[in-house]
């Protein structure tokens, strides 16, 4: 069933509740009793169309409104994803550090095998956050740049650089492997470390680390199946203009 | 085990859907995507290279004939037919087909015997899950932090050969990354933990 403006939010989220963080970042907290996803966002100023093909793309793998997202300013995917990677930073990362921190004082005889899973976690997160930083101080920029360039049908000097300095193409490369350490972690936890003493919060690691995988790969999503398209006909247009 | 990706075109949206949610209980595979649109099926086949097609006859693009022809070198999609003509499956050279009819349990088992087939293919020991002592002993090396061609020049072999083990260690155990093979080359005391600088 697809998200509608008249719909209670409430009901949204009892649809899907990976929802609850993706209204949160944009800045919508629970405890709206009965008011319509419309009446949330004109009260929180978001943009109702916005918001919409985003938590419908998220909430159906195969919803994709390529040209209702296309008309969505690039401007607003960034400052969503933006609020997406500061999540990730500053929330979600070090909750399961922290998860895993707490494993390790349980004071068995794994402890050095919990010690490995730490630093292999403190790897991936390192990966993690080097990517998402490239994005912002690197793609992001970019990508606004493109889309000035295209307002404006002119090159400015200053937006010369940038776009000279970067390509689409270039952030399709990159963009493959950060899921790859997740992933291993994921395999070695389940099937080839003996779970320490403390299992119940052995299994809550894991969880979060699925739950994690699933939040990153909606982002990506949004990044691959919206930002990216739309960028390269920005490109094409541009090569035109020159 | 590396995940298998399955694309689904047909034109039915019900049929597109209950196949996704049918299909959704196999294990390390993952559907990458449905079409309805037969425009497309060519470009997105080429594009994401699912290890599987499955697909309405009345979608296959008359302007790329043969989509398997494609995949001949190296990746090998397994082409199978939905639809209500029995037929079809040895007319089109498909590996498998789909009866608008058929059960669950029919197309779930289907599906995991052309799985099965797949990885016994694409993993050259395929009577075991646990890598072999040569195996172990390369594993060993690339725990070191050893570059291929290090590892080559030690046991005197070819990088060739390295690379080639190095895919079927990968495969068996699921693990891709250098660090992710480390912790594994220590759990299984392969290397002790003073050895990783």
């Amino acid at each position: 069933m697809h998200i509608k403006k008249e719909m209670k939010l409430a009901d949204v989220i009892q649809l899907n509740y990976m929802l609850i963080p993706v209204i949160h970042r944009f800045g919508i907290n629970l405890g709206f009793g009965d008011k319509t996803v419309a009446a949330v966002c004109e009260e929180n100023e978001v943009d109702l169309n916005f918001f919409l093909q985003l938590v419908n793309a998220y909430h159906d793998k195969d919803y994709f409104p390529k040209e209702e997202l296309q008309s969505i300013p690039s401007k607003d995917i960034v400052t969503y994803l933006k609020m997406t990677h500061s999540s990730y930073l500053n929330e979600k990362l070090s909750e399961i550090e922290d998860l895993i921190e707490a494993l390790q004082h349980t004071e068995t005889e794994d402890e050095k095998y919990i010690l490995l899973i730490r630093n292999f976690y403190e790897g991936y997160k390192n990966e993690l956050t080097e990517h998402i930083m490239h994005e912002e101080e690197v793609v992001f920029p970019y990508v606004l740049t493109v889309e000035e360039i295209c307002k404006a049908g002119v090159i400015s000097e200053k937006n010369q650089k940038i776009y000279d300095s970067f390509s689409i193409l270039k952030y399709q490369d990159a963009h493959d492997d950060v899921e790859e350490k997740l992933m291993d972690l994921k395999t070695i936890m389940i099937k080839y470390l003996t779970p320490p003493l403390n299992t119940n919060l052995y299994h809550k690691i894991i969880q979060d680390l699925f739950k994690l995988e699933e939040d990153l790969n909606y982002h990506s999503r949004i990044e691959d199946k919206v930002l990216t398209p739309k960028v390269i006909l920005m490109e094409k247009s541009i090569k035109n203009l020159l | 085990m590396a995940r298998s990706t399955i694309l689904i075109a047909e034109n039915s949206f019900l049929i597109r859907k209950g196949l996704r949610s049918t299909l959704h209980s196999l294990e390390n595979t993952e559907i990458v995507q449905s079409i309805d649109n037969k425009d497309d099926v060519c470009k997105i086949v080429n594009q994401i290279k699912p290890d599987i097609l499955i697909i309405n006859p009345e979608l296959l693009p008359t302007n790329c004939p043969d989509l398997k022809r494609n995949f001949k070198n190296g990746n090998k999609l397994s082409l199978i037919l939905i639809s209500d003509q029995k037929n079809i499956k040895e007319e089109l050279k498909a590996d498998g087909y789909i009866h608008y009819l058929d059960g669950k349990n029919t197309i779930l088992d289907l599906l995991q015997e052309i799985l099965n087939e797949k990885n016994q293919n694409s993993i050259t020991d395929k009577n075991a899950d646990v890598i072999s002592a040569r195996e172990k002993n390369i594993l060993k090396h690339i725990a070191l932090g050893l570059t291929n061609k290090e590892i080559a020049d030690q046991l005197f072999i070819s990088i060739h050969t390295v690379v080639t083990h190095r895919k079927n260690i990968t495969q068996k155990l699921g693990i891709k990354s250098v660090s992710g093979l480390t912790v594994y080359a220590i759990l299984h005391k392969l290397i002790s933990m003073d050895e990783v600088k």
